[in-house]
């Protein structure tokens, strides 16, 4: 008498995930069920209540009735897959972004936003980040060359947003970007005569940033 | 009355290994499907390109905090796993139900990880870039493998006494894990949400 019991449970656990896979596959890519996918940037401590919604399940419909530019304002998100964290900051119909994985990949990106809220904006490596301004959200993605990265990023109050600092650090060329999220986690870079690294905290109040010894002011980037 | 010395011991050899071959099997099979199961798995998620997307759970804020619950709901069905099976061993004292109990809180456990594993690998992948992400990735992937053996080797008889003790424990260690390094990260860094 052999138990049969296991081999359902199995096969059940097969079925139910093949089941999950094909709606995931159906389903597409960005606009699904609700809203916001997997941006746990969201979830902030604080940040939870404050959201105001738009209610899951239907899409908000596009944002400000009658509006001609999209508003100056910052953002600043994760990666969906949590990796990388993407700032974008705009100012009068034009936008500079970072992203960045606080390692050894990043990007700055320039360009216009349209008056729609969407956005192409390229950096000079080949970089190119589309994303859509909806609401108090800027969605998208990052295509980096050799991945792209799906993103959300929220409005970021100050002290989020993004930052830069340049100089020359004991005859080495210094160039770091940092992306402070809401909650205060940073993610940046400091290149040295471009080498990546990752990069030590600023002081998100000041900027002030000490590299090998040398403090440094990191500075807000708008466009 | 005599006893053949010969007889007997020719007797003997020849049920022995027609009796071991199934037994090697017995854990054989297990131990391969396992082994598949993990490595499937583990190659999915690294090949297969990430699609950073899926559908969300209508009340929850992010995809993230669906996963952690969920994942949350399987290791508590988890610790009802360990309790049952320690009063089925006579360890605790226990109703007579616990081996009910235990069969279907692991079917629930179990049933419930399986959204939180395909979203996993279906948008994150199996990642390495810092030590929690490359366990988690390694420990999950196993998680399933051993699962598969803890099934596959309960519909044999005759298994050595320790064995599913051993196996359910693994499950049940690497799960632990699995929870550690994912909810309670997530729930540590971003607060515990819905």
């Amino acid at each position: 008498m052999k138990r049969s019991g296991p081999l359902f449970t199995l096969l059940a656990g097969l079925l139910l995930a093949l089941f999950m896979l094909s709606l995931n596959a159906t389903t597409g890519t960005r606009s699904s069920a609700a809203g916001d996918e997997s941006s746990p940037d969201v979830a902030s401590p604080s940040a939870a209540p404050t959201s105001p919604s738009p209610t899951p399940g239907t899409r908000s419909p596009s944002p400000g009735p009658s509006r001609t530019t999209p508003p100056n304002g910052d953002y600043a998100g994760r990666t969906d897959d949590d990796s990388s964290a993407v700032a974008v900051s705009l100012r009068d119909g034009k936008a500079i972004a970072y992203f960045c994985d606080g390692r050894d990949q990043e990007s700055w990106l320039k360009g216009d936003v349209e008056d729609d809220g969407s956005m192409r904006l390229t950096s000079q490596k080949g970089a190119v980040l589309t994303g859509e301004l909806n609401g108090k959200r800027i969605s998208g993605t990052v295509d980096m060359g050799q991945r792209e990265y799906g993103f959300t990023a929220d409005k970021a109050l100050k002290p989020s947003g993004l930052y830069r600092a340049t100089a020359s650090v004991r005859g080495a060329a210094v160039d770091g970007g940092w992306i402070v999220l809401p909650g205060g986690r940073q993610v940046g870079i400091l290149k040295r005569d471009g080498t990546p690294s990752a990069a030590p905290r600023i002081d998100p109040e000041t900027g002030a940033v000490t590299v090998d010894g040398q403090q440094l002011t990191a500075r807000p980037v708008t466009p | 009355m005599t006893v053949d010395p010969n007889a007997a011991t020719q007797g003997f050899p020849s049920p022995d290994p027609s009796h071991r071959r199934p037994r090697a099997t017995r854990y054989l099979v297990p131990a391969l499907v396992a082994g598949a199961v993990a490595v499937v798995l583990g190659v999915y998620g690294k090949v297969h390109d990430p699609q950073g997307t899926t559908f969300n759970l209508v009340g929850f804020s992010s995809t993230g905090a669906v996963k952690s619950w969920l994942a949350t709901v399987s290791i508590g069905f988890a610790v009802v796993q360990f309790v049952s099976a320690l009063m089925m061993y006579g360890k605790l004292p226990g109703p007579g139900w616990a081996s009910v109990l235990h069969r279907w809180s692991g079917r629930i456990a179990f049933l419930v990880a399986i959204p939180v594993a395909v979203h996993c690998l279906y948008a994150l992948g199996y990642q390495t870039y810092e030590p929690r992400v490359l366990w988690h990735s390694l420990l999950g992937c196993f998680f399933f493998g051993a699962f598969s053996a803890k099934m596959l080797l309960l519909r044999s008889e005759r298994l050595p006494g320790w064995m599913l003790p051993v196996v359910g424990g693994l499950v049940f260690a690497a799960l632990t894990v699995v929870w550690l390094t994912s909810a309670l990260w997530f729930f540590r860094t971003f607060g515990v949400t819905t």
